[in-house]
């Protein structure tokens, strides 16, 4: 059917009507238009191509669920169909959210090493909401995410294939991000595909190369579909896989990977190198689940500081020292405030979130508190309760103190906190 | 140099081939909106590679009259790509046009860049029929493994085009169609460039009812011309002298 014109009308299933403002764009399945909703704008993907009715029906299920969490562009409402064609209309993105496709292209690069941990959380994060509520995305790629550089919030678009446990609409993804059991056609998306497919984001986030694509990718010259399944399906192989070197990334090839993995701590590799392992690839019930995902982003967050170089670095907590990744630089071992599993950084502009110091929180967003400098002597540091809880601390020596909201914990060896709900922390 | 400097994430090369009759028959408005259609298309075409993070699209031309000749001596990245217009006069060596693009599918000539390729789209223009023994070149370029996996499409401009032969090139009478008019040249053109530049510099969405021999992309793309044609009544547009 012909492409829509600029002020022509386009009914909603749920009454009333939206107004063709111009094209914003087009892709395989349909093109996205720019749209006005009683004085608001907003995109419709109107697709080009008929759909069976369960589609519409489980989009229709989808809007009336709605986001399982903000990061999602979720669709708000059902066009009616017109020659048994249909669109939804979504959120525009704004501006300042860039695709992900630019990161890889290095368009576009993120401020701050917290933005781009901040995005991995918040991706975890979405996903692992998304499947707690019983749903699957099944068709994640790198043309899915939208992804603000200073900040790291990120926006998901293209929700229409998400479906409820056991449903699948027949989309089967984009090789170079499915799931080997998908490429091989054993089976359908569901929230374990999806599970492999975060893995491939989440190391294209951080390493800015594909973790399946080294030396023996680089030699295939015709990247056929026969290809495709091989290398994608029944043969991956990881290019830091510790047990074969076959497939290492390639200098002046995969530049990005060879120069950004031994930056991050051990424990990342060591995720990864599950997640693509021969069991993280054949044993879908194997792969990480998304909440340990964010524990892990959580606790590179924790152990993240701002050298005095400027640039943001990691902390080895075991470690007498650590070398600045940026300038170098030795940083001695600094206290650390340990809380459970986790190892807070004592470094100024430090923060702890409700997930550190909140029983039974996985809140990695609420600020709780913060490592600042005493303005007189900037070589005395403090931790500042933000929370809006008592804390109740105890000084190296047994004295016992109460730290109100906005008061300061002093940074010293063997203070203690206890902070609301009984949660112990200590200093060393 | 900090953890964030990045440079870009390797890509694949998908070429995208124009073969172009430019025989006398195409004289006047036919290459004029031959070229026309095809100068428009090249920027869509760059913003499809250049948001692209699985491949980037390089363009190649070939016009067959009396003989052939590459308009460039490699494939041109789409951001470099400039149209020049092509004339047309002389006789239709479609054979030669076929040979000259069968030396070029390979590893050591178009298809070298180092980080390997996706199958190319090829796309054929003609009106009218060869006039040299296109047969023997068909039969040597079917066997070319490039060839074999390649998005194959074809526009037959006119009444005079022969279907017959554009049928054996592209494998397949769905990816054969027939424009009468300038505008229904010019849409097409655009559709099957975009189209393809698509559906070819993506990877590809094996998996269901996916089998060894199946070429996913190529369907995809047969599919999506077809709704095209259904989609657009005047495509059949009628324009005296077509």
């Amino acid at each position: 059917m012909k492409e829509f014109k600029p002020s022509e009308k386009i009914e909603l299933k749920v009454g009333g009507s939206v107004t063709i403002k111009n094209k914003l764009g087009e892709g395989g399945q349909g093109i996205v238009y720019l749209v006005d909703l009683n004085g608001s704008e907003y995109a419709l993907k109107w697709y080009t191509q008929p759909f069976k009715q369960e589609f519409y029906d489980n989009l229709d299920n989808n809007i009336s669920n709605g986001a399982p969490t903000s990061a999602f562009l979720w669709p708000q409402f059902l066009t009616v169909k017109k020659e048994s064609r249909f669109g939804y209309i979504m959120p525009l993105r704004p501006p300042e959210f860039k695709d992900f496709s630019h990161f890889l292209l290095a368009k576009v690069r993120f401020a701050s090493l917290s933005a781009m941990i901040n995005a991995a959380l918040q991706i975890s994060n979405a996903f692992r909401d998304l499947h707690r509520s019983g749903h699957s995305y099944q068709d994640l790629n790198d043309g899915n995410f939208f992804i603000n550089p200073q900040t790291g919030a990120v926006l998901i678009c293209d929700n229409d294939n998400v479906a409820p446990y056991g449903t699948n609409l027949g989309i089967a993804g984009k090789c170079r991000y499915m799931a080997p059991e998908v490429v091989l056609g054993k089976i359908l998306p569901n929230a374990d595909t999806d599970r492999f497919s975060l893995a491939v984001m989440l190391f294209m986030l951080l390493f800015n190369n594909h973790p399946l694509e080294g030396k023996i990718i680089a030699g295939v010259p015709c990247m056929t579909e026969e290809n495709e399944r091989r290398f994608y399906g029944s043969n991956p192989i990881f290019i830091f896989d510790p047990q074969n070197d076959a497939n290492r990334p390639m200098m002046g090839i995969h530049t990005n990977a060879i120069r950004r993995w031994p930056l991050f701590p051990k424990f990342i590799h060591a995720e990864f190198i599950h997640a693509f392992s021969s069991e993280g690839i054949h044993e879908p019930n194997k792969r990480n689940p998304e909440n340990e995902w964010q524990k892990l982003f959580v606790r590179l967050r924790d152990e993240m500081v701002k050298c005095s170089c400027g640039g943001e670095t990691f902390i080895n907590p075991g470690a007498a020292e650590t070398t600045c990744i940026n300038c170098k630089r030795k940083i001695d071992k600094p206290l650390m405030l340990k809380i459970g599993r986790n190892k807070l950084i004592m470094y100024p502009g430090q923060k702890s979130y409700a997930c550190h110091t909140k029983s039974g929180s996985d809140d990695y967003t609420t600020v709780t508190g913060e490592v600042i400098q005493n303005k007189n002597n900037p070589n005395l540091w403090g931790f500042r309760n933000l929370s809006s809880d008592i804390w109740l601390c105890f000084m190296p020596d047994g004295t016992p103190k109460n730290v109100n909201p906005n008061g300061v914990v002093p940074i010293f060896k063997d203070v203690k906190i206890v902070f609301a709900g009984g949660i112990k922390g200590e200093m060393v | 140099m900090s953890l964030l400097d990045a440079v870009a994430i390797p890509r694949r090369t998908m070429v995208l081939f124009f073969l172009i009759d430019t025989s006398g028959s195409m004289s006047g408005d036919k290459i004029g909106a031959v070229n026309e259609a095809i100068r428009e298309v090249i920027p869509e075409i760059k913003d499809i590679s250049s948001e692209n993070a699985d491949a980037q699209i390089k363009i190649a031309v070939l016009d067959f009259s009396s003989g052939a000749r590459w308009l460039y001596e490699q494939p041109i990245d789409s951001d470099q790509f400039v149209w020049n217009n092509l004339e047309a006069g002389g006789l239709t060596d479609m054979g030669i046009g076929l040979k000259m693009l069968n030396e070029k599918l390979s590893r050591s000539q178009f298809m070298a860049d180092l980080i390997g390729s996706y199958a190319p789209a090829i796309f054929m223009m003609s009106d009218g029929a060869p006039t040299d023994d296109y047969k023997k070149e068909l039969e040597v370029l079917r066997k070319n493994n490039w060839f074999k996996v390649a998005i194959k499409v074809a526009v037959a401009i006119g009444n005079d085009a022969n279907i017959e032969i554009l049928k054996e090139f592209t494998g397949n009478e769905e990816c054969v169609l027939t424009v009468r008019s300038p505008e229904a040249l010019r849409k097409m053109i655009r559709f099957a460039s975009v189209t393809a530049s698509q559906v070819g510099s993506k990877s590809s969405g094996v998996g269901i009812d996916s089998s060894a021999d199946s070429n996913q992309k190529a369907a995809d793309f047969t599919k999506q011309i077809k709704d095209f044609e259904k989609d657009n009544i005047e495509v059949n547009d009628v324009q005296e002298g077509w």
